[in-house]
């Protein structure tokens, strides 16, 4: 099998794996034109961006540039089983909208595809 | 007075049991009898740090992270007049001192601290910012992991771990470490820390 290229690398806020296409939030908008699959990649997210999260069940997985395994977000992605990333710095810089990525929050890393 | 439905105050209550320090706190349920208490508390402070906590489920209980010691007494009644038990702390300046502040996680063999430096332990909640995390084994607190700038001497961190040591696990607290110590100000219970190993 071919090796597969880290990109990032963070904190595991909330353990899983999940793959996905990319889709950057900066607004509650962006979060409304997530895909079915998506995986959010954000700066860092509120809980009240993360409610949407329960009514529309789209999201595969989370990637923040900040936070940790104790802001509220990891929290409620762990109670939602959706797996999280934290503290992956430069996330919103080094993705794009579309990229197709697998998100290894058990490992710490999100993979290129 | 039951504390079982005063999150805050049910919360500060455990830290005690835990052994655990909070800051010198005055709990005001009766402003009018507990006058000359408050009067007591504020002497010789130039500045307090007021909470406040209610029995129904509301979300907003008016709060004042740096209120001069002069006005205080008049917040205090104005606030305990609208329903609320007022929590009055002793006031630690956001950078004086201030060495750093954060969330404490406990887990069943570690211990993780995620730090703000100086400033408000706010910032991690509401703007995500981490400037350490250091993960810890509880066995021998030996350093399994690190991330980030180092914001505390490692003995300060261990003598906090060591305190933190025997509080069951899965629980966040929220604490701030100053010159002469640590001091706690919030402990909940997050079962969903179980998944993180």
């Amino acid at each position: 099998m071919a090796k597969r290229k880290v990109v990032l690398k963070g904190i595991i806020a909330s353990p899983g794996r999940a793959q996905g296409r990319v889709r950057i939030v900066r607004s509650h908008k962006d979060l409304l034109k997530a895909g079915k699959k998506d995986i959010i990649v954000a700066s860092f997210l509120l809980p009240d961006v993360c409610l949407a999260f329960r009514n529309n069940s789209r999201v595969a997985g989370i990637v923040t540039e900040k936070g940790g395994s104790t802001c509220h977000i990891a929290i409620l992605a762990r109670e939602f089983n959706i797996p999280y990333l934290a503290g992956a710095r430069t996330a919103t810089r080094r993705l794009r909208n579309n990229d197709l990525i697998c998100l290894d929050a058990e490992q710490g890393v999100v993979y290129e595809i | 007075m039951k504390f079982d439905k005063l999150p805050k105050i049910r919360s500060l209550k455990r830290l005690e049991k835990y052994g655990l320090p909070i800051p010198q706190t005055l709990f005001i349920f009766n402003f009018d009898k507990q006058e000359k208490e408050i009067d007591e508390f504020l002497k010789g402070k130039k500045e307090v740090s007021i909470r406040s906590d209610k029995t129904d489920d509301s979300q907003f209980c008016p709060s004042i992270p740096r209120c001069p010691a002069g006005k205080a007494k008049s917040l205090c009644e104005k606030i305990s007049k609208q329903g609320y038990v007022v929590i009055l702390h002793e006031y630690f300046p956001l950078k004086k001192g201030r060495i750093a502040c954060g969330h404490i996680l406990t887990l069943k063999e570690h211990i993780v601290f995620e730090l703000v430096d100086r400033g408000a332990v706010s910032r991690l909640d509401r703007e995500g910012e981490v400037r350490e995390i250091v993960r810890l084994r509880k066995k021998d607190l030996a350093e399994t992991e690190h991330f980030g700038k180092r914001t505390a001497k490692r003995s300060a961190l261990k003598k906090v771990a060591l305190l933190v040591k025997n509080v069951p696990c899965f629980k966040i607290l929220d604490f701030t470490l100053m010159e002469n110590g640590p001091y706690f100000y919030q402990i909940q219970d997050d079962k969903t820390a179980s998944r993180l190993s």
